[in-house]
């Protein structure tokens, strides 16, 4: 193994363990559901990218397995894909079962309107 | 390459620092979401062993972890709104 | 109920099977075999839910090459802009808090590509979109955003949709 890769899969990877560490921090001292879940996203995409970079790069050219490489991509993916629906569903499902963001003085237009109570919802 | 290791241990220390908000949580989302980054970190961490050890069958199980470990975070959302 | 067609059906296939074969990994006969039979089934069944327009809609050359264009450029710099903003917030001593839900508008017509700019505005951190709904003949999103610098609807769309919605607009419509 070369000297440069080795070097370029470690600043990947301390990269992904900075924003990971961001994220934890982020959801332990968020003060309302609303802003941890803001912070789950960081976990969940940038993180990620990094690692899934780092995995690919380490799976094709050093241990030369083209499958791992490719199960490493598809790990990503399907993260990438999930991780938006649920953040859709829970928020929707905390708001509906009576949390309320934690500023008073901002908009809050989703209490305003109550689309959840009309019909038509797409 | 001893960084993966490191960086395995990390996330699953990480993981363990999530476990503050699924214990104490004071709603349940709360510990919906915490439950769902942990799953995450819990699937990186066995990638990067998997990717340290050289061995095939740690990835499948990140892999079915990726895939499936969506669907009880759903579930829990749908009962949050009272349509299941 | 819509109906299962047959362009549908060689479509799903089509996807299962390429996961099929990336999964696996081989390229042995009785591998291929299975994996046939196998995706035949579950596309028979599934494809009525999987595609909801016409089969083979993303491989026509112009959207192709938006798509790819998308994933590539346009989406990775939204993100990198608004990751770093949200990490620094998370390490300071004392989090600035601004939070707030915002309306706004959507002009994008097709399905797949209001829940493609909604899954986009969720990923991009510091926005959540929480519900999408009609309002007197126009389409709203209600997003969750942590730092609310305006709170007009138009404005707010542009500085939060930024050069997605127009790239969206130009993969699905």
């Amino acid at each position: 193994m070369s000297i440069a890769l080795r070097i370029i899969i470690d600043i990947l990877l301390v990269v992904s363990c900075g924003f990971a560490l961001a994220g934890v921090l982020g959801m332990l001292r968020m003060p309302d559901v609303f802003n941890r879940m803001q912070t789950s996203t960081i976990i969940s995409v940038f993180w990620l990218l990094g690692l899934m970079v780092a995995g690919v790069l380490f799976a094709a050219l050093v241990m030369h397995s083209g499958s791992a490489a490719v199960k490493v991509v598809l790990i990503g993916l399907f993260f990438v894909l999930t991780a938006p629906v649920v953040g859709h569903a829970i928020s929707r499902a905390a708001y509906i079962s009576g949390e309320r963001p934690y500023t008073p003085l901002k908009p809050d237009k989703y209490g305003e309107d109550k689309p959840y109570d009309k019909e038509g919802i797409i | 390459m001893i960084e993966l290791l490191i960086a395995a241990i990390f996330f699953a220390l990480l993981a363990l620092m999530l476990f503050y908000r699924l214990a104490f949580g004071p709603t349940l989302a709360d510990r919906a979401i915490a439950g769902d980054a942990i799953e995450m970190l819990a699937a990186t961490s066995l990638l990067c062993y998997a990717l340290y050890s050289g061995r095939g069958i740690y990835l499948d199980i990140s892999l079915v972890v990726a895939i499936l470990g969506f669907i009880g975070t759903l579930l829990i959302a749908k009962y949050l709104e009272g349509s299941l | 109920m819509r109906k299962t067609t047959f362009p549908k059906v060689a479509a799903t296939f089509v996807v299962c099977y390429a996961f099929w074969i990336l999964v696996t990994w081989s390229l042995a006969a009785q591998e291929l075999i299975a994996g046939a039979v196998v995706c035949l089934a579950v596309a028979l069944f599934t494809a009525r839910f999987f595609i909801h327009d016409k089969g083979f809609l993303l491989l026509q050359p112009r959207r192709l090459f938006a798509l790819i264009f998308y994933c590539l450029v346009v989406f990775p710099g939204e993100l990198l802009r608004a990751n770093v903003n949200v990490a620094r917030r998370a390490f300071q001593p004392k989090i600035p808090l601004n939070s707030g839900i915002v309306k706004v508008p959507v002009h994008v017509q097709s399905t797949y590509g209001r829940a493609m700019l909604a899954d986009s505005i969720t990923l991009t951190p510091g926005t959540i979109t929480m519900e999408c709904a009609e309002d007197e003949g126009q389409l709203y999103y209600y997003i969750h955003w942590l730092d609310v610098l305006e709170e007009d609807p138009d404005k707010a769309g542009d500085m939060i949709k930024g050069r997605m919605e127009k790239w969206v607009r130009r993969i699905w419509d």
